[in-house]
């Protein structure tokens, strides 16, 4: 699982959508980090197994990557001057980055919101959750909010100075899953940096529209053959 | 039958393309009989025109199979409210019929790069390659190789011949259609220099559209695919977005400096500020991918794009300047993807786009000089089945004749009349939408914003029985199709497809062809093959 579809998950509620240009540079006083973050869901019933998966999140102004602990798999979003998103999944073993294009996005009603790329929550989803106490946690000062969403039982950490949570848990009768930041630096002082935006551009590029086309493509049948088998 | 108190009698007369009763009733016995005698008299008095052509428009729907034309024709005719059925897009108007035999040298089912091959070469090759022929192995990276084994294409000929010469299309313009007729190489995916292996000296399809070098170029290249014709140090004009070529050239440019009172243009405004007879050679790159579905294309495009029709529209009205003639190839390059994806509604929509634009051809051509050929490359798992009534709304639930609610499967549930055999539609739960109906947009409920990314599966679980099905919910744009067999795309079908064709040596489709003799008609038609004699 992703963080994203991790994210999904959590916060299934619709909420009217700020628009990415109208928050143009709105980013630039958030703290470039580099986060470590961690995720555990814990099925209800006996025989379902709690999974573990560790991701690795930077935000610089214009950009946000995250990658799997194992650095095969990560995502790039990048703001351009003029306010559009560009968003790619990036299949860093292979050198290879599948894009969403511009044409493609609209229709798939892939509308990104740069506030909640650069800190997973925004302003009114946090604001749907009761201020609970005021904490530390990892040496900075932290907020607990609660409440109840879809009939889950969420709570959120939330850490003010970097517009981050610091944790995330969702209960309802399924189960129980929790999005923990380990560790948190400055973005410069990190030794496990981002993938260079240089040396993505040096990836093999597939349009996402083009999947239909390229079944006899190794690495697109490896994608499709790799998920599958991590999804069982 | 109060459903066929709808029925025109003008919308038989087109359909049987003689325009014979002007009554405002539904057609009688006698109308039907009628007008299917006159059919038969109009046939007797169709000439063959002998003629060689001055011009030749070669039309492909992407993927455009029967099914696909036949549900297209009704959708059109409900939209301007009648039946549906009854209908005739522009293209079956044309006197001339005949079925394409669309496998590859190494393929049952085929992909669109060897089929455009055999269309504009004459000759079939195997799957991936653009007009080289089957004895170059698949990525064969050296130039000397390719260039001994290339097929000479239709557009080569026409052009060498003093001719004018165009593509246009919603696709790339260096995706494999467009690219088959100008460009040879052994992989349709090495579309720009950044997605060649290291080493390669065969030049990349952007390069090759922008360097082609018989009688000064190309004249008209219009469709999308901008990013790799444009140096990675410099950004796309729309979006921001980085461009993709690693050798530093920015084609574009290059397109200004290499032909003689050259244009490019990006967006609609600058498209539409064009005058034809000031411009010679127009290249027009109008996303940075493919261009929008026409479905999304007004609400959707930042800068604005003209459709697949103005396209074609601009581009004769370049290409008819020149006395010898001109060959055109216009592809409706998205009805492909639209199936890939498993929606319908995207499908039909841009088949009625083509079929705009071939109307466009014929209102601004002669029939007794252009030869018009519309066909496809290949067909997709697309079906249209059931019992529904007459009228049934073509999207809709399989409705029978008399009945008053939908036609209930041995479940008990109510089933769509089209659907597809294999794709994103299937049931099952996917790693992106839960179980039951799917649709082309995740819906935006998710809290992170990456929000959707279209239904391209990468896993499915097994559907149980069938989800309860309702109207408005299945005509719906973004509705997915059911299907049988889970797959993260659906596939291109082995069937045949149809040729259509009219004007000088028009006739000589006719029975079931193989693909390649498309060429060979075109060949004719300008007098090529007598000169290679
Ligand atoms: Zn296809």
């Amino acid at each position: 699982m992703k963080i994203f579809d991790f994210l999904k998950i959590l916060f299934s509620f619709s909420l009217p959508w700020l628009s990415a240009s109208s928050l143009a540079n709105s980013d630039s006083q958030l703290p470039e980090v580099a986060c470590r973050y961690e995720m555990k869901v814990t099925p209800h019933g006996k025989f379902k197994a709690t999974s573990t998966k560790a991701w690795f999140f930077w935000r610089k102004p214009g950009m946000v990557q995250t990658q799997d602990a194992d650095g095969h798999y990560g995502e790039i979003w990048q703001r351009t001057a003029n306010g559009s998103i560009q968003y790619r999944k990036l299949y860093h073993v292979d050198k290879t980055a599948i894009e969403y294009m511009p044409a493609d996005m609209p229709t798939n009603n892939m509308s990104f919101d740069w506030i909640k790329l650069s800190s997973m929550l925004d302003q009114q989803e946090l604001h749907a959750l009761k201020p609970v106490k005021k904490t530390r946690v990892l040496d900075r000062s932290a907020e607990l909010r609660k409440g109840k969403v879809d009939n889950r039982d969420i709570e959120v950490l939330w850490l003010p100075d970097v517009s981050l949570p610091a944790s995330i848990i969702s209960k309802d009768k399924t189960g129980r899953a929790e999005l923990r930041l380990i560790a948190i630096e400055p973005l410069s002082a990190t030794h496990r940096k981002p993938v260079d935006i240089e040396e993505i551009a040096n990836y093999r590029h597939i349009d996402a529209a083009d999947f239909g086309d390229m079944e006899n493509d190794p690495f697109v049948k490896k994608v499709m053959a790799f998920t599958e088998h991590h999804n069982h | 039958m109060q459903l066929l108190k709808k029925f025109s009698v003008a919308t038989i007369s087109s359909v049987l393309a003689t325009g014979i009763v002007q009554s405002a009733e539904e057609p009688a016995p006698e109308d039907w009989f009628n007008a299917g005698r006159q059919t038969v008299i109009d046939a007797g008095h169709l000439n063959p025109n002998e003629k060689h052509a001055k011009n030749i428009i070669l039309f492909v729907g992407d993927g455009m199979g029967v099914s696909t034309v036949t549900a297209a024709r009704i959708y059109d005719g409900q939209q301007k409210g009648g039946h549906g059925e009854e209908n005739s897009l522009s293209f079956e108007k044309l006197p001339y019929l005949a079925l394409s035999k669309t496998y590859s040298v190494d393929q049952q089912t085929p992909d669109s790069a060897p089929t455009m091959t055999a269309m504009v070469t004459g000759v079939k090759t195997i799957g991936d390659s653009l007009s080289v022929n089957q004895f170059v192995a698949h990525s064969e990276p050296d130039a000397n190789i390719v260039n001994a084994n290339k097929l000479t294409t239709i557009l080569e000929r026409a052009k060498s011949d003093g001719m004018s010469v165009g593509i246009v299309s919603t696709a790339r313009i260096t995706h494999a259609t467009p690219a088959a007729t100008y460009a040879h190489t052994t992989n349709r995916d090495w579309e720009g220099d950044s997605d060649l292996p290291a080493g390669a000296t065969v030049p990349d399809i952007a390069a090759q559209l922008i360097d082609f070098n018989i009688n000064g170029g190309i004249d008209v290249a219009l469709g999308g695919g901008r990013t790799r014709f444009i140096p990675k140090t410099a950004t796309d004009p729309e979006y921001g977005i980085a461009g993709k070529r690693k050798d530093g050239r920015d084609l574009t440019a290059d397109w200004i400096n290499k032909h003689n009172n050259a244009r490019y243009v990006w967006n609609k405004e600058q498209f539409d500020a064009i005058d034809p007879n000031a411009t010679d050679h127009l290249l027009g790159l109008f996303e940075p991918s493919h261009v929008h579905y026409e479905a999304d294309r007004i609400a959707h495009d930042k800068a604005g794009e003209p459709s697949l029709t103005e396209m074609t529209r601009k581009a004769i009205d370049i290409l008819k300047k020149n006395k010898n003639g001109y060959f055109l190839m216009v592809e409706g390059g998205r009805i492909d993807h639209a199936h890939h994806s498993g929606n319908a509604y995207r499908a039909l929509t841009d088949t009625q786009q083509l079929a705009a634009a071939v109307q466009a051809a014929m209102e601004k051509t002669n029939t007794k000089e252009t030869l018009i050929i519309v066909t496809a490359d290949h067909s997709h798992v697309f079906t249209i089945g059931g019992y529904p009534q007459r009228g049934n709304p073509i999207l809709g639930l399989t409705q029978g004749v008399g009945a008053s609610s939908p036609d209930l499967d041995m479940l008990g549930l109510p089933y769509t009349t089209l659907n597809y055999a294999n794709g994103t539609g299937y049931t099952g739960a996917s790693n992106l939408q839960p179980a039951g109906s799917k649709t082309f947009t995740t819906p935006n409920t998710a809290s992170w914003p990456s929000g959707s990314e279209g239904h391209n599966p990468a896993s499915f679980s097994p559907a149980f029985g069938r989800p309860l099905l309702v109207n408005p919910q299945v005509q719906a744009p973004d509705y997915l199709q059911e299907t049988i067999i889970p797959l993260g795309a659906e596939t291109h079908a082995a069937e045949d497809v149809a040729i259509f064709a009219g004007g000088p040596k028009a006739h000589l489709f006719h029975g079931v062809m193989e693909q390649n003799v498309i060429y060979h008609v075109m060949a004719e038609a300008l007098g090529l093959a007598e000169q290679r004699r």
